[in-house]
């Protein structure tokens, strides 16, 4: 008997291609901004008002933080479920941490969305 | 089949494909779960900023010190890893290029070392105690 098959894999497999290469481009803007391009000796440590002044200085840094939170969770949690998914898990197992993933990931948002909301 | 004889099968899959597909099979599934573990580890630090700007600058005075200045870089080069090995993988994916993948896989080896050592030049200053005290907002 043939197994059945979901195009759910092949959603959430194109969906983290997708994904990886949008963040790509996310991940070297944030490394670069926040990480190996701020200058600790001119600027000091990074805290609540410098943070403030790079986002609010343009309109910009909100599209782009309002997007790259949604994707790296959605790309985080995916990957995960990816790797638990190889392990040709039980109907039931597959539903709980696909439940698990989910609300993780949309915790994970959430809390990413209130973050910015305060630091705009 | 019972989840010790898995873990068999993983140790024995390793042992017996020992070529660059397997390699980086590994590398981008524990690069990937080290990330994922980070990035909740991130969005706590940062969701101080929810409760008070005082609250974030405290947090994040914390972690800015030469050692979470190491661990930046190997958190760098596991972004790095993961990013350049992921490209690999869907430009074989979405291209066809299975026949191309080891030497995609050279060219990525070529590319990481390159944005390392940038990456470990440009956070030089931060593995200094002194370099913390200056500046500031």
């Amino acid at each position: 008997m043939a197994e059945k098959v979901s195009n759910q894999s092949a959603l959430a497999w194109f969906l983290q291609r997708i994904s990886g290469i949008l963040l790509a481009f996310f991940l070297i803007t944030h490394l670069n901004v926040h990480h190996l391009f701020h200058n600790i000796t001119a600027e000091g440590i990074i805290n609540f008002h410098s943070v403030q002044e790079n986002l609010t200085s343009s309109v910009w840094w909100k599209v782009y933080y309002m997007l790259f939170v949604p994707f790296v969770a959605f790309h985080a949690m995916n990957g995960i479920w990816q790797i638990m998914a190889d392990f040709r898990l039980s109907p039931g197992a597959t539903i709980f941490l696909k439940a698990i993933f989910w609300v993780v990931g949309l915790v994970l948002t959430a809390i990413g969305a209130m973050t910015l909301i305060n630091l705009f | 089949m019972t989840s010790d004889s898995k873990l068999k099968d993983v140790v024995n899959d390793i042992n017996l494909n020992k070529n660059i597909g397997n390699f980086t099979y590994w590398v981008h599934r524990l690069s990937g779960i080290g990330l994922a573990i980070y990035l909740i580890m991130h969005t706590y630090v940062l969701s101080s900023a929810i409760s008070s700007p005082e609250a974030f600058s405290a947090r994040m005075g914390q972690v800015q010190n030469p050692f979470f200045a190491v661990l930046e870089v190997l958190l760098v080069a596991g972004v790095f890893a993961h990013m350049l090995n992921g490209l690999r993988i869907t430009l074989t994916d979405f291209f066809g290029w299975t026949r191309a993948h080891k030497a995609l896989f050279w060219a990525a080896a070529v590319l990481f070392i390159i944005l390392m050592v940038i990456a470990i030049i440009l956070q030089w200053p931060k593995f200094s105690p002194g370099s913390y005290m200056a500046g500031g907002n």
